[in-house]
């Protein structure tokens, strides 16, 4: 039979969610925007599963600490698999950027610019070409081999390059430290 | 011109190899880098340093980058003296070179070949 809350039940289960989203944000090192959302998250599924309660079995405080480790797990899989796909850091839309007058990120990105302007990388066609004589140019100081191991890098990883017999793995990682030393003394940044 | 000269201070690395790219990456034509101070010959050798062992390998990598960079035409070498065994080793920043030999689309295509 399902549990009727009392008001003292509903502020518990507000402090456990609470106690729990701060967890996970601290954890998993969200931004500050993201705690109310974690929160409700929680708070959300603690409700849809509080019919499964039963005094008889423990108490409330027990049921909503397991219910919210769990779910909190959940989410921490997904923020990482987000990581995984999008980079090491999080990247949210309501995120407020510095210098721009208290905007948030959703509101200078147009839907257009794709992920990319997400990510912090530039969209502006100008931007764009400039980049792509950067990168002429820095190739063009580079010596053939290594505008080759350069060129072999845009489609495929070391491992795979050491795997077709282009060089051992650390071979290929000490030259590609090389490479990046030598662009960055000829004033090529990495992006 | 010399414009800038950038000291830093004495008794440990000043410079690691990366800063030292940076540095010649962004510096303007007549920027000077100490980038060491001391006797690099003495202090590059694991008797003769005054450097951790970490250091000074890096100390090592620092001189060879930038005889690197003078070869490239990045940057002139000089040093100056201080006193006994006491050198500042400095890199001039150079107006880079603008040549272009490769092209990415040149350098796929070969890769595609």
């Amino acid at each position: 039979m399902p549990h009727a809350i009392s008001a003292s039940d509903l502020q518990l289960l507000l402090l456990e969610a609470d106690g729990a989203a701060r967890r996970l944000a601290r954890r998993m090192r969200l931004p500050r925007v993201e705690l109310d959302d974690v929160r409700q998250d929680l708070l959300v599924d603690l409700i849809a599963r509080l019919p499964a309660f039963d005094p008889q079995r423990g108490s409330l405080g027990a049921f909503a600490g397991v219910v919210l480790r769990n779910h909190a797990t959940r989410i921490a899989a997904k923020i990482r698999r987000e990581r995984e796909m999008v980079g090491p850091t999080p990247v949210s839309l309501d995120e407020v950027l510095p210098g721009r007058d208290g905007a948030a990120r959703g509101e200078l990105i147009a839907e257009a610019d794709g992920l990319s302007a997400w990510l912090g990388q530039p969209v502006d066609g100008f931007t764009e070409v400039e980049q792509r004589l950067d990168v002429e140019r820095g190739l063009g100081t580079l010596d053939r081999r290594d505008g080759a191991l350069c060129a072999a890098l845009s489609h495929a990883t070391i491992e795979s390059l050491a795997a077709q017999g282009r060089g051992s793995r650390s071979g290929l990682y000490r030259r590609l430290k090389e490479i990046r030393l030598a662009l960055t003394a000829h004033g090529q940044r990495a992006v | 011109m010399t414009s800038t000269i950038t000291r830093l201070p004495t008794g440990r690395l000043r410079v690691r190899e990366i800063d030292l790219c940076g540095w010649i990456g962004q510096a303007m034509p007549g920027d000077i880098l100490e980038y060491h101070r001391g006797f690099l010959a003495l202090d590059v050798t694991p008797q003769g340093t005054r450097l951790a062992e970490r250091d000074r390998a890096e100390l090592c990598r620092v001189a060879r980058r930038a005889w690197w960079a003078s070869e490239q035409r990045l940057v002139h070498l000089v040093q100056r003296r201080h006193g006994l065994d006491d050198y500042s080793y400095l890199a001039i920043a150079r107006p880079k070179p603008t040549s272009v030999p490769a092209t990415l689309a040149s350098l796929l295509l070969e890769e595609v070949a």
